[in-house]
């Protein structure tokens, strides 16, 4: 990247190119060309693993702060996609707002639970398992199993194993959405660093990735796409004061991978 | 597909065949529940609910809410959040009121107070529970119960921090452990009282794990709590565990004022189902 060491951003502009071309050839072949087949595919077999006559997922939007039906599986599927509700509205709701799994049975007791959700599709489940779709930290959605077929409930045990398969759906959710903004983010990054810093600039690799773009979507891209955008930026900011400051940033990036990685081991 | 015991990774210390037998000896055998909280109502004991909020009027609440602030992500303000009253107190969920209900049923003259930290915007939900802690701290409460959590690792150190201070000026934190196996803050702080579930019903019934970092076991597996808009559901989750703990920490609290985060932890371990007095 330095523009004293020409090797060293020959490096990098040959690794982002590698980079770009194994997305491209095998991210996508890897993944449904359509998001909503993956996410379909998803509620199926969890309706089926867990035993529930019904499964949907929920994605959350933070803008309009709501959660909307994006794939149902089972009764009332039709009716759900597309609807959404406020964010503070029921379990999904509840879910989404903690980033916490929570498993209710005994629903219809009391059908002002979710009411105008039963009435608009004229399904009130007696029991839900419902499980937030994390991108780390981020709730990006929320996945819900409904009315436990051979049993009262959903435990404890259920709500752990959906985790861990929310968990993998998030992340087939995430990375096929990565694979549409990823490139842009990059172009984007990268124009920034050479607008600002000519000589650190790779023109023929930014021509090259100009061409894979279609536009600058990714600046509401999937939330990795923008992290990296965030972190070119902040790494152009601090470089631009110096070259203590770049060390120290390094340094601070470096010590906290460390401890993370120490973190990671203890659990 | 799903055999073994219906329970997560955090509670699993506490299904009935893991449980082990601990042994109290010496002057710490002679504190036995009845001398804990026996013919306590936790009159006087002030709780904080951090949570979605209580809903005040609920029926299973009786008249114990007693006040209520809302915390929100506000970029424009100070330290990123601002603290509004909410009064009368109001639940976004319906979780906070589950909460304020297991700890009334068991603790019915406690005064419970509601900060809602949980709310429609996502953005600072850390910093949001962070400032809500702190408020139940610089507002002398008794208890606080917390059944949420974070995990993002960047915030430990101020969790760390708040539990600590909590600590220090005698606060005692009841924390749930999170649902998922993975760590969260500031369940695992060794101030702090975290608590799984167990698939007991008696409310006072609960277990220590001499294996933490999850230290106690209390009824959180379909369970009735109370709901938002005046309802009932039966739920599951590590979040009505901790309320119950709570619970007795206020009748503790209420009968012996003088004890100490530190040495309420330890008349709780005396009188775990599971600790044998010789």
């Amino acid at each position: 990247m330095s523009s004293e060491d020409p090797s060293q951003g020959d490096g990098l502009a040959r690794e982002l190119q590698r980079l770009m071309r194994a997305i491209d050839a095998g991210g996508r072949a890897v993944l449904p060309r359509s998001n909503d087949a993956l996410l379909q595919s998803i509620v199926e077999a969890a309706a089926r693993i867990f035993g529930g006559a019904a499964a949907s997922i929920l994605f959350v939007n933070e803008e309009k702060r709501t959660l909307e039906f994006r794939v149902a599986y089972g009764a009332a599927n039709r009716h759900l996609v597309g609807m959404s509700f406020p964010l503070d509205h029921g379990i999904a709701g509840y879910v989404a707002m903690t980033g916490q799994p929570i498993a209710i049975s005994d629903v219809q007791r009391d059908a002002r639970f979710n009411r105008d959700f039963a009435e608009a599709t004229g399904y009130v489940p007696r029991s839900i398992l419902a499980t937030p779709l994390l991108s780390g930290e981020h709730v990006i959605g929320v996945m819900e199993v409904l009315d436990k077929i051979d049993g009262a409930s959903f435990g404890m045990r259920d709500m752990e194993l959906l985790g861990i398969f929310a968990g993998q759906a998030a992340l087939a959710i995430e990375q096929s959405q990565q694979m549409d903004g990823i490139g842009e983010a990059l172009v984007i990054g990268l124009r920034r660093l050479a607008a600002s810093d000519p000589a650190a600039g790779t023109p023929e690799l930014l021509a090259a990735l100009e061409q894979e773009s279609t536009s600058d979507a990714a600046e509401a891209g999937s939330s990795q796409a923008r992290d990296i955008l965030a972190l070119a930026d902040l790494f152009n900011d601090i470089g631009a004061l110096g070259e203590a400051e770049r060390q120290a940033c390094l340094q601070i990036l470096a010590a906290f991978a460390t401890y993370a990685r120490s973190r990671k081991r203890s659990w | 597909m799903v055999d073994g015991p219906a329970r997560p990774a955090w509670s699993q210390q506490f299904a009935p065949a893991a449980i082990r037998d601990l042994t109290a000896s010496g002057p710490i055998a002679g504190l036995t529940p009845e001398w804990a909280w026996g013919g306590s109502t936790g009159q006087g004991v002030r709780v904080a609910v951090v949570d979605s909020g209580i809903e005040h009027d609920h029926p299973a609440l009786g008249n114990s809410v007693r006040g209520g602030v809302a915390v929100e992500y506000d970029e424009h303000a100070e330290n990123d959040v601002r603290i509004d009253p909410d009064d009368p107190p109001s639940d976004v969920s319906g979780h906070g009121t589950a909460c304020a209900g297991i700890i009334h049923a068991i603790a019915p003259d406690a005064e419970l107070y509601s900060v809602r930290v949980l709310g429609t915007d996502m953005r600072g939900r850390a910093i949001q529970f962070a400032a809500g802690l702190d408020w139940a701290v610089d507002n002398e409460m008794h208890v606080a119960n917390l059944s949420l959590s974070t995990s993002r690792q960047e915030y430990y150190g101020l969790f760390h921090q708040l539990a600590d201070n909590a600590y220090f000026k005698n606060v005692v934190l009841i924390s749930a452990v999170n649902n998922l196996p993975a760590p969260s803050y500031p369940s695992l702080y060794s101030s702090v009282i975290s608590v799984a579930a167990h698939e007991g019903r008696d409310p006072l019934l609960y277990y220590y794990n001499p294996a933490p970092p999850v230290e106690f076991g209390a009824p959180g597996i379909d369970i009735q709590v109370a709901w938002k808009d005046k309802q009932y559901l039966v739920c599951t989750g590590n979040s009505f565990a901790a309320p119950h703990i709570a619970g007795i920490v206020a009748l503790i609290r209420a009968k012996h004022p003088d004890l100490t985060p530190f040495q309420i932890k330890t008349v709780l371990w005396a009188c775990a189902a599971n600790t044998r007095r010789v």
